[in-house]
């Protein structure tokens, strides 16, 4: 039997893809997961993988050909032996349409963002990150793994109480994104808040205190770990119902609009909110409010457990732009440059009035969904892939590769991380609890109203 | 025709809460209005014309028409509030505030105390309630579920006065304030008019004035027995309260146009005079705010009654349409009337 091949959508603005590349010759037999052809978009290259074994049996689309989202471009055919008895060939007229889902979509980088007008460079977020910008990255980036890692195991030795969701592997993003922002520009973050919370730069000791339910906590213990907050930085308390900042952070660029303020809001959130109504609405309204709000999908491949290909039948969370009439950006998740550079072109767009833009940085969580989870819905061979893309190898290969930087400096930056890691938690696990009666304030805001 | 300029206006719910929120909006900038079919050009003011002609004034970016996206426009209003704007959110129905229920309960109703009083969320989500001939998805009553959430205050008022001052102190207050407002009280006219409402035209105020949140009010004074309600049963219970006094009966109506914060004093007070209680509400009677107040006068004030609470209350069914079912749903002059009578008769 002949399976059909089908061009995945991939989020192309003017629809067509090319095929730049076939991996795999007719008559060549081919292992599920395998890559087979690579296509190209106006956004991205992504290579498409079969989704079952078989041997490649027609080609259909040489290199070079433009093709159509659906379009068949080959048949893998079952490898069976020849005396077997086969069903009678089936003609692909008659074929159901295969959902692009049953082929794997890896983008392998990141190309142009779609440019929407030109816009001049807002002050204080420049378009690229100069060398010291992406020490900084650095700087950050290692702060935040090494925060996670730290937190990890202290879980482990029962040292941490509460729940923790950590984001070792997606800094590229929360920190690519964050350094496209001025300091009055809000962030909303989810119930993973941490790698967002640090890259706005909120206090590294209050956060720490409110994971620990301390008085000197950012919310005096009543948020915990998933509701951080730090607003003298611009970080909004984070949200752990999935998606419902998404029509927050519109109705909060709907406000600095109406207060004629230059301000843009970030709503951070993954794969799996991207299937919540909350994100339909948000996006929605803030297309048809022109709202100067940036969505930032961290595609991590999994929904808790449960991976992107079984909640949604297309690649990229980014086509979903196309049908709220924005933007829809793929960026490597991995590249803190690629990132910024997408992030960049979309708040200034948000600033100059233009309206939301949808970026999905495809990235990978290292670590479960949350404490106890150790992520055996995952192959190992999956998690060392990802691994080997590693966001801060990869910044340091550039740092210390492209731009010179001594190793020594970036050890230095390594060790101050550790360093005021440790003093934080130190801080968070000798400060007091918070008083009882604490749990019965700020249930209404009580302070006489005014301006 | 009075040629006088007049420091009040006859006017129907409806105008009294248009009222409120184009003083509000004229007052402060940071005050806007977000709902379905608010401001469309040629439109109709919302789907009970409270906001007609406030478009006009104040231009469709201050009064903002959505996609219908009841969690959109609630989300929005909480995320602009947080920043620092005063946003009046309209449910075309307060039915469809089911499809809003993450953002009230779970966001409005908990950024300040989650941010430990550093955010705090001062908006209006106004929810036209209460049965019309309209069937079970447009006439509910669902004050008691947002009473059951901590940090919403709920407010339903009976009178157009009541109304325009509670929407202004709502609009005014730093909470998120679920504002409900019953459609048989709104007036309206022409086609607009609701069939079965009534009417309650009364003299408002023109001027800019504020009734405090957390107060009840007592509507006719009496000594044997005292009656909560609340919006369209304020009015049934007058009625049934005229009735009982043919037969010699002397009831006490407090209007119970605050439900958070509560006014639990002054009801005490008042039962400690009749020693007698009737809890009437058009809500479904398990669950609904009655039982919270019985609950409250029997912890409180049990040794001032004579005899048990008595509730009535929407029947415990989703809600019919047809008149003749929907009377026997929502409760009736003569059902309160027959209920203060077994109560007063029985101690």
């Amino acid at each position: 039997m002949r399976h059909p091949i089908v061009v995945p959508h991939l989020g192309a603005t003017g629809g067509l893809v090319r095929i730049v590349e076939w991996r795999a010759a007719v008559g060549q037999p081919v292992k599920a997961g395998e890559v087979l052809f690579l296509v190209e978009t106006d956004k991205s290259t992504s290579e498409v993988e079969a989704f079952r074994d078989g041997i490649l049996h027609e080609i259909l689309h040489a290199v070079g050909s433009e093709c159509a989202p659906g379009d068949v471009v080959a048949f893998l055919a079952d490898a069976v032996s020849a005396d077997a008895v086969s069903p009678a060939p089936v003609e692909p007229s008659v074929l159901p349409q295969l959902p692009a889902a049953r082929v794997r979509i890896r983008p392998v980088r990141e190309k142009v963002a779609p440019a929407p007008a030109p816009v001049a460079t807002a002050p204080g977020a420049p378009l690229a990150l100069t060398k010291d910008g992406l020490l900084a990255a650095f700087a950050t980036m290692v702060l935040i793994r090494r925060y996670e890692e730290h937190l990890y195991h202290l879980f482990l030795q029962g040292l941490v109480p509460g729940t923790l969701h950590q984001c070792q592997g997606q800094e590229a993003v929360a920190v690519g994104v964050c350094s496209a922002l001025r300091r009055d520009d809000l962030i909303y973050s989810t119930h993973r808040p941490v790698g967002h919370l640090i890259a706005k730069g909120a206090s590294l000791d209050a956060i720490t205190a409110e994971i620990w339910g301390k008085a000197t906590g950012c919310a005096g213990g009543k948020g915990g770990q998933m509701h951080l907050a730090d607003l003298a930085v611009g970080a909004m308390v984070s949200n752990a119902i999935v998606g419902a900042n998404i029509p927050i952070a519109t109705g909060s660029a709907m406000g600095f609009r109406l207060q004629d303020l230059d301000r843009v809001v970030v709503s951070f959130f993954g794969d799996g909110a991207s299937n919540i109504g909350a994100f339909h609405e948000g996006l929605n309204l803030a297309a048809v409010q022109r709202a100067p709000v940036v969505f930032v999908c961290e595609n991590n491949l999994y929904a808790a457990s449960t991976h992107v290909s079984t909640a949604m039948l297309i690649g990229d969370v980014a086509d979903r732009a196309a049908a709220y009439g924005m933007p829809g950006v793929v960026a490597d998740g991995m590249d803190v440059e690629a990132v910024n550079r997408v992030a960049a072109v979309a708040v200034a767009r948000a600033r100059a009035g233009e309206g939301p833009t949808l970026i999905e940085c495809k990235t990978y969580r290292y670590r479960g969904h949350s404490r106890g989870d150790p992520g055996g819905y995952r192959a190992e061979e999956e998690r060392l892939r990802w691994l080997e893309r590693d966001p801060i190898v990869r910044l340091r290969r550039r740092l210390e590769g492209d731009l010179g930087v001594a190793a020594e400096r970036l050890a230095a930056i390594e060790d101050k991380a550790q360093t005021r890691i440790e003093a934080a938690v130190a801080f968070a696990r000798e400060s007091s609890e918070p008083p009882p009666a604490s749990a019965r304030e700020h249930v209404f805001a009580t302070e006489a109203r005014g301006q | 025709m009075n040629n006088q300029p007049s420091a009040s206006k006859r006017m129907g719910m409806a105008e009294a809460l248009r009222d409120a929120m184009r003083l509000a909006m004229r007052a402060d900038p940071r005050v806007f209005l977000i709902g379905e079919d608010i401001g469309v050009p040629g439109g109709f003011g919302g789907g009970f014309t409270v906001t007609l002609g406030l478009a006009d004034e104040f231009g469709r970016g201050r009064v903002i028409d959505t996609p219908i996206s009841e969690g959109a426009i609630v989300g929005a209003a909480v995320g602009a509030a947080m920043v620092g704007m005063r946003p009046v959110a309209e449910m075309q129905y307060g039915d469809f505030v089911f499809c809003a229920m993450d953002q009230v309960v779970n966001q409005a109703a908990k950024m300040h105390y989650m941010s430990n009083g550093q955010t705090r969320v001062p908006m209006v989500l106004r929810l036209p309630v209460g049965a019309s001939e309209r069937g079970a998805q447009h006439g509910q009553s669902t004050e008691a579920l947002f009473m059951h959430t901590p940090g919403l205050k709920v407010v339903c008022p009976a009178t157009p006065y009541d109304a325009k001052g509670l929407l202004l102190a709502a609009i005014r207050d730093d909470n998120p304030v679920v504002f409900l407002e019953h459609k048989l009280l709104y007036g309206g006219k022409g086609t607009r008019r609701e069939s079965a409402s009534i009417s309650i035209g009364t003299d408002v105020p023109a001027g800019d004035y504020e009734v405090a949140l957390g107060t009840v009010a007592v509507r006719r004074a009496g000594a044997d027995l005292t009656i909560l309600a609340n919006m369209l049963m304020v009015h049934r219970a007058l009625a049934a309260a005229e009735r009982l006094e043919e037969s010699g009966m002397d009831a006490e109506v407090i209007d119970v146009r605050s439900l958070v914060p509560l006014d639990i004093v002054t009801i005490e007070r008042s039962i400690a005079k009749t020693g007698r209680l009737l809890i009437v509400e058009e809500d479904h009677l398990t669950g609904g705010w009655g039982a919270e107040v019985a609950a409250l006068v029997a912890e409180r004030a049990f040794h001032s009654l004579r005899g048990p609470i008595r509730r009535v209350a929407g029947l415990d069914t989703p809600i019919p349409c047809a008149a003749a079912l929907e009377r026997e749903y929502v409760p009736s002059v003569e059902r309160i009337a027959a209920a203060a009578t077994a109560i007063v008769s029985a101690s």
